[in-house]
């Protein structure tokens, strides 16, 4: 139960960084946020019953987690080589 | 209160912590100090649901690896005059009213697991490989084509195509 709300809480402010943040660095940390939440909140709902798979999944995850990392972090610093630009205002090109 | 449920108790309030530091941090080293704990945090809850694999993975993986390089990446990028690089926000009333919405229906709808106050059984790792190599094994071997996919694309994003 604990667990559940705290979960939570850490998705929902992993949210809130993506929501406020203008250095992309910091966007990126609030999708870890955002993954570290969900892979906790996979093993407490698989743990009844569903332990290893649970686990086998979260694993999984963590992988994805972990190669969405490191390319955001080469297109980061990528960006800032070339352009010198970290704030997702400075990337108007790219909106719709 | 069992020493199992302080533990997850810890490991929870340490979630919290690390992860309110990391959203609302203004210095950059706040912001990885407050990563590597919301990452610690993470290892411990894996750690009291009875998954030491994937406890241990999560500190090698982003402790060791993933933190290290977000530290690499804010140096790089950081553009303070001589101190720590500032991260800088917009807050607002919107995104709050965003995400305390969210917090209050994934309290309310996700699974709230056992509430037994037994420590669960250890999953071992010749059971998660079980899984892995059997019923799962399309997506570990999807896991590790992402993998090499992540890792062709940084050698083209930071090496290939030059200056235009």
């Amino acid at each position: 139960m604990i667990l559940t709300v705290a979960c939570a809480g850490a998705f929902a402010l992993g949210v809130y960084a993506v929501l406020v943040r203008r250095e992309i660095i910091g966007i990126l940390a609030g999708a870890e946020l955002m993954l570290g939440a969900a892979a906790v909140q996979l093993l407490v709902a698989g743990s009844e019953g569903f332990a290893a798979g649970a686990s086998s999944f979260a694993l999984i995850l963590l992988v994805v987690a972990a190669a969405e990392a490191v390319v955001g972090l080469a297109l980061i610093v990528t960006a800032y080589r070339r352009a010198k630009r970290s704030r997702i205002e400075e990337f108007g090109e790219v909106s719709g | 209160m069992s020493a199992h449920d302080l533990a997850v108790a810890s490991a929870a309030a340490l979630v919290l912590a690390g992860a309110a530091g990391t959203a609302l941090a203004r210095s950059a080293t706040r912001l990885v100090l407050s990563l590597g704990a919301f990452l610690l945090g993470v290892a411990l809850c894996f750690l009291a649901l009875g998954s030491p694999l994937l406890a241990a993975a999560q500190v090698f993986v982003y402790i060791g690896g993933v933190l290290v390089l977000v530290l690499f990446a804010l140096m790089v990028v950081g553009r303070g005059d001589g101190e720590s690089p500032r991260v800088e926000s917009r807050h607002d009333a919107g995104a709050a009213l965003v995400a305390l919405g969210l917090f209050v229906v994934l309290a309310i709808v996700t699974p709230k697991g056992p509430s037994a106050v037994a420590p669960p059984e250890m999953v071992s790792p010749a059971a998660v490989a079980d899984v892995l190599l059997g019923s799962g094994i399309v997506a570990f071997e999807l896991a590790g084509v992402l993998l090499l996919a992540a890792l062709l694309a940084v050698l083209v994003i930071v090496k290939g195509g030059g200056e235009r």
